[in-house]
């Protein structure tokens, strides 16, 4: 995509830059609003310095398409640079300050296994191990009276012995802070005051929740990654402006919001998520027009497949998620991290998944994977295993002459080869064996995807389902059939379109505070001051961050339970100000919410039993002017999209001759039948026989079937 | 594709297997989703099964804790003897929590739904439950017959084709404490029951099946030569193993012969102290399930649970003994036996493969359940849980503070302060309390409690290993003793106490044992053990700046 636009002397206010740094690649993705164009470009991922990936890829983007650096308006960034930094422990020396007696809380954790069988098991490291956690006397009660003072002398001995120990970054957890956060203020400034070239996290700042180990564990991952997103994010924002960006720099937000710098600097735990968030808002983006009101949005890449939840046009939100799973996608056995996040699951299967015969003699799939090095045997890079990539060109589905828009060599032969080993080793015919690894992987995909929507309350037949990724539009049919969905939208470049969720994030603040009040026995007048404060602290992000206050809209939620029950529900609450002279209607329009957020849950009627709201939480948003992205107007019809045909295998029919389109080439209003292949330039889609596809308004290929 | 004729080639049946179990995941999650009871929504406790027509089981579901290991076939088995598969029909939900005829105590509800397809019973849905409260004495080792530790249901029908018995209901309302929530999850059962029968149907659609019993018989029969062949790689003898317990008034002894003969493998408990007077005895299932498993963790961890997986496997225990009581033991305190027996399977087979045990841990799970009426008249009762460590590997030191064989998370000091009238000293690894060897046992951990209540409250403990400690393996040390002190001064845990305002509480929970000499182990773990301070009885350099 080179056409140039416009001419570069002109100022045009019409760019927006989106830039998605991942462990290997950076993509940058420019969007004209005038012409409703879409640039993209990928870049491999500079490690050492990421940022001269980014402004070496920004500046050829800018120039191959004559934009001048000056009409960028809107600067938006996601990145997996701290995950990674979690998943790899390349974070700053952190040391960690407690109340006395409980520095060992974030190594004794949950005390509850992930894994049943495996006697080697193992947690995930403290990020902060025994020896880098001091104690100090100081004591808040549950209800918030402190008990006893801080001793602002322990801690200045506490933090001077971990400096001696070349800590660069401090977390302070002291018990009952998120119900008084009196001595974690009075730490931070003291250690801010004696020690000033350390940064400090204070829990209640980043996660005023109760639970002392979760609490911990998200602030000493936030302490591990400051210095380094402080460092890069500064240097991010300078270099930009050092190339005459006008556009202030906005962050993602691992729930799919927007924030500004300062913000991101101090609380960065916030977008250790933010690369999925960007894909789950292109899906939602894609599947706006063709998708309905409940869309499951799957990618499937090289390693693994995601899978999240999209209803009325949102992506599910999440109150929390793990980092850095000790076994990649087993839950529990990673570190608790309590933040808002899109909610998704991860499968251990993509394109690179090997397969293999189990000690049953059952053919397996994933979650191994052959990476892209040496990757699957049809790569000739030295893998000799089958993978369902090599599966996939053997049914025919993946064209060896296409491969990643013919950038690619793949050798048919050596897939061949693979599969033909695997079929040896269980006594089946190749077919049949290339047929079986794509259907197992999609089974293990759709299970994992069942158990997720029930996990939900939702039921599977009311979505449609939306696929990206290099793998996704390969395997959404069956796996769609399996999940017993009856409809797949299938967007434009597929393959890449997650970055484009960028520049369509609204910017968004969530704040969240522990309360603990019975509503048989509630304070209205101390609910809604407590609402306003959080209201009060997200506005003020919203307006530094340079967005109109006035068009926020503001959504109150609390975690509430019944008391006894040992978990809370979020819910949504309706709007305030809360009326404190009519104590009756409030509590009636509280409880209101609140069963009727239970009965939808548990599906049944509620026990009559108190409710207490635990935590309170606000989410605030604002649409960002600019966020109004339509996809492209395709360039005049050259010819027509059926460009040939191709042996493909279909379990209904067998071998079949089966059409190939073109998909640059397929326009609006075009329809045709299954079986049919679409070739894009990083993906392919596949349409099993009996589905009706065409092409809509909206550029999306969209399939059904009965 | 043809249903009678179908051939499972390992494609098909591994798809199938997927989905089975898939559809076990699913009625799991409609139980976290819609139970009340933290048991069931943190704890994990509960269980969801596929049985076929003839109550083998098809698929457990995957995160069903080791006491449920064949439990629900049992159950199933049961019913198929007591009502009669002609006796059921489309609607019908089962219902039973006979101790021995489910899954070893009161508390865990099982239902059971006959599936019916095309007019025919193809399988058994089934899940089993851990309810909020089921009447009866709190949960103790105290009651001395079955009859004191709640409500008792004998093998009858819930729902009489989708009909309630109201007045089941009404009894059961009656005799719990926690109405509401008890009968509440009994109806989250019932929905998982139903969603797993509806996906159920769906796929024997999907695949054109008319029956399960060919893909089952062939899913039990690669399970079974999986592990007969890990069995045969075994050398043939009898192997011996005993575990000297904490007891009551004397220690309890637990013995294990293991044989394996060619492919299969006899475990006999024969010599093991007999039942008790007290709820610490232990149904035959429960016996079963947790040498299952132990079995399991040893042989073929990563294999899915079915019918065939044990067919190579005879457990036998004298009836009349702690392994295998007679009604109307009492059996609330299950754990605190039961727990025991993944160790001493362990024991007898580290004589033969070192390398795949672990050293005991130092477990069971501790729990206190506190009660009291508070200053306004109002009753409550608490439930708190604490672990000791896991035992050491021929790999690895044991994980601190680790739930094992059982898995139950702790409940956290901030949400302790706030629900119960405990305040909170400390709660920290036990340092040195780790069995030592070239890998070290798992800490305890001491948790210091105050009670903050102006009216006396009474603890109930159910804890082990405070007389007894967790032996090693292979030259390893036994890990540290357990104990519970009231103003410092040690107590007898089996029995209730009162604390009155002001008196401090000290809950020590147990060490692992470790693995291997100690005197083979790595420079490196000895620098780590010094940094960190876990371990100060080995050499002390006295560099950290953290011990105090």
């Amino acid at each position: 995509m080179t056409v140039p636009y416009g001419t570069p002397q002109a100022p045009n206010p019409g760019h927006s830059l989106g830039i998605d740094i991942g462990g290997t690649f950076t993509d940058i993705v420019v969007y004209d609003h005038r012409a409703a164009r879409q640039y993209s470009l990928k870049v491999l991922t500079t490690h050492d310095d990421p940022v001269r990936a980014v402004m070496s890829g920004v500046g050829r983007i800018l120039h191959d398409n004559g934009i001048a650096a000056g009409s960028v308006h809107r600067l938006v960034h996601a990145t997996t640079l701290f995950t990674n930094a979690v998943i790899e422990r390349k974070g700053a020396l952190t040391g960690l300050v407690t109340t006395r007696g409980f520095r060992d809380s974030l190594e004794i954790a949950r005390e509850s296994r992930y894994e049943l069988y495996d006697l080697n098991i193992e947690n995930p490291p403290p990020i902060v191990p025994r020896h880098l956690r001091e104690e100090v006397s100081e004591r808040t009660q549950a209800n918030g009276e402190v008990l006893q003072p801080l001793d602002p002398a322990e801690l200045t001995h506490a933090v001077e012995r971990l400096v001696a120990r070349d800590v660069t970054s401090v977390a302070v957890v002291f018990l009952h802070a998120y119900a008084n956060p009196a001595h974690e203020i009075a730490a931070a400034t003291l250690i801010r005051a004696r020690f000033p070239h350390l940064f400090v996290t204070v829990s209640h700042e980043v996660v005023r929740e109760i639970r002392e180990y979760e609490r911990a564990s998200t602030t000493v991952i936030n302490a591990y990654v400051k210095p380094l997103a402080h460092g890069y994010l500064e240097d991010l924002r300078t270099r930009m402006g050092d190339e005459a960006i006008p556009a202030k720099l906005l962050l993602m937000l691992s729930n799919g919001g927007l924030t500004h710098l300062a913000e991101a600097r101090k609380n960065p735990v916030q977008m250790l998520e933010s690369g999925p968030a960007a894909g789950a808002l292109a899906a939602a983006h894609f599947g706006r027009d063709d998708g309905g009101d409940h869309l499951l949005a799957f990618d499937m890449g090289g390693t693994t497949a995601k899978l999240s939840v999209v209803d009325d046009g949102e992506p599910l939100v999440a109150y929390g998620f793990e980092a850095a799973r000790q076994k990649r996608f087993m839950h529990g056995s990673g570190l608790p991290v309590r933040i808002s996040t899109i909610e998704l699951i991860e499968i251990g299967a993509g394109g690179g998944s090997i397969a293999r015969v189990d000690e049953l003699g059952l053919l397996k799939v994933g979650p191994e994977s052959a990476g892209s090095e040496p990757g699957p045997a049809c790569y000739g890079l030295g893998g000799t295993e089958a993978t369902v990539t090599d599966a996939d060109l053997v049914l025919g589905y993946l064209n060896p002459e296409y491969f990643a828009g013919g950038t690619m060599k793949v050798e048919l032969e050596r897939a061949r080869a693979a599969i033909a080993k695997l079929a040896r080793q269980v006594g089946l015919p190749a077919e049949k064996v290339a047929w079986g690894i794509h259907d197992i992987v999609n089974e293990n995909m759709a299970s994992a995807a069942r158990v997720h929507i029930a996990e939900r309350g939702r039921d599977p037949k009311t979505y449609a389902i939306l696929c990206t990724g290099g793998a996704g539009p390969a395997h959404v049919f069956y796996v769609a059939r399996k999940i017993g969905v009856k409809s797949i939208v299938c967007p434009p470049s597929a393959g890449v379109a997650s970055a484009l969720g960028l520049l369509v994030a609204p910017a968004s603040v969530d704040r969240v505070a522990t309360l603990g009040m019975r509503l048989d026995r509630g304070d209205w007048g101390l609910l809604e001051s407590a609402f306003t404060s959080l209201e009060r602290e997200a506005k003020s992000v919203i307006a530094d961050a340079g967005f109109p206050v006035d068009e926020a809209t503001v959504q109150r939620f609390a975690d509430g339970r019944f008391v006894g029950q040992g978990h809370d529900l979020v819910v949504p609450l309706p709007p305030g100000p809360y009326d404190r002279d009519d104590a009756q209607r409030t509590r009636a329009a509280l409880q209101g919410a609140f069963e009727r957020a239970s009965r939808e849950k548990f599906s049944r009627t509620p026990p009559d039993v108190p409710i207490e709201f635990i935590n309170i939480r606000v989410s605030m948003r604002v649409r960002v002017p600019g966020t109004d992205i339509a996809t492209e107007s395709v360039a005049a019809a050259a010819g027509s999209a059926h460009k040939g045909w191709r042996d493909a295998w279909f379990p209904e029919v067998g071998y079949a001759r089966t059409r190939i389109y073109a998909r640059r080439m397929l326009r609006p209003g075009d329809g045709f039948n299954g079986p049919a292949i679409v070739e894009d330039e990083g993906s392919t889609l596949v349409v099993g026989p009996g589905a009706v596809a065409t092409v809509t308004p909206s550029q999306n290929v969209r399939v059904d079937f009965s | 594709m043809d249903g009678t004729e179908h051939s499972y080639d390992p494609i098909v049946l591994e798809v199938i297997r997927t989905r089975v179990t898939s559809i076990v995941d699913e009625g799991a999650k409609v139980i976290v989703r819609t139970s009340f009871s933290m048991l069931l929504n943190e704890a994990n406790d509960y269980s969801c099964v596929l049985t076929d027509d003839r109550g083998l089981l098809l698929a457990q579901n995957t995160a069903s804790l080791p006491s449920f290991i064949g439990t629900l076939p049992n159950t199933v088995r049961h019913f198929i003897d007591a009502i009669g598969i002609t006796a059921m029909h489309p609607g019908d939900v089962l219902i039973t929590n006979n101790p021995w005829k489910g899954s070893g105590h009161l508390n865990d509800v099982q239902l059971v739904k006959p599936v019916f397809h095309a007019d025919r019973l193809v399988a058994f849905a089934a899940c089993c439950a851990h309810v909020p409260d089921i009447g009866g004495r709190i949960r103790s080792v105290e009651p001395r017959e079955v009859f004191e530790e709640g409500f008792h249901i004998p093998p009858m029908k819930l729902l009489r084709e989708g009909i309630p018995d109201e007045s089941l209901l009404t009894l059961m309302r009656t005799n719990v404490r926690t109405p509401d929530q008890t009968v509440g999850d009994l109806f989250a059962q019932v929905g998982a029951l139903e969603v797993m029968e509806q996906r159920l149907r769906t796929l024997m659609d999907d695949y054109g099946l008319r029956s399960l019993d060919a893909f089952a018989d062939e899913l039990y029969r690669r399970s079974d030569a999986a592990m007969r062949d890990a069995v045969r790689a075994l050398p043939g003898g009898t192997y011996r193993y005993e575990m000297i317990t904490d007891g009551l008034d004397e220690p309890f002894t637990f013995r294990i012969a293991l044989t394996i003969a060619g492919d299969a493998i006899d475990v006999d408990y024969a010599g093991t102290s007999p039942q008790q007077s007290r709820g610490i005895n232990v149904v035959y299932a429960y016996t079963f399930a947790m040498t299952a498993y132990a079995l399991k963790c040893a042989l073929l961890p990563e294999l899915p649970n079915n019918e065939g997986m044990f067919r190579a496997l005879t457990v036998r225990a004298p009836e009349g003994s702690l392994l295998n009581a007679r009604f109307p033991a009492s059996v609330g305190g299950r754990i605190c036996s039961g727990d025991y027996l993944p160790s001493l399977v362990f024991g007898a087979l580290h004589q033969v493969i070192p390398d795949r045990v672990s050293a005991a841990p130092g477990s069971p799970l501790w729990s206190m359940v506190i009660s009291g009426v508070r200053e306004d008249g109002k009753p409550y009762a608490n439930v708190l849980f604490y672990n000791g460590g896991m035992g050491a590997t021929s790999r690895k030191d044991g994980v601190s503070c680790y739930s094992w064989p059982n898995n139950i998370a702790s409940t956290p000091v901030e949400v302790t302060e706030r629900d119960t009238p405990f305040f909170v000293r400390y709660k920290r690894l036990r340092e040195n309390s780790g069995g030592e060897g070239r890998h070290c046992g798992g800490l305890g951990q001491d948790i210091l409690l105050e009670s903050r209540s102006r009216t006396p409250m009474a603890a109930v403990f159910l804890a082990e290993r405070t007389r007894m400690p967790a032996p090693g393996l292979a030259g390893g040390g036994a890990g540290g003793l357990g104990d519970v002190q009231i103003n410092g001064r040690s107590i007898d845990v089996r029995r209730l106490h009162l604390l009155n305002e002001g008196d401090e509480l000290l809950v020590r929970t147990p060490g692992a044992g470790g693995y291997g000499d100690v005197r083979e182990r790595g420079a490196d773990a000895i620098a780590r053990d010094r940094r960190e301070g876990w371990r100060y009885s080995l050499p002390q350099d006295g560099v950290d700046g953290n011990a105090r």
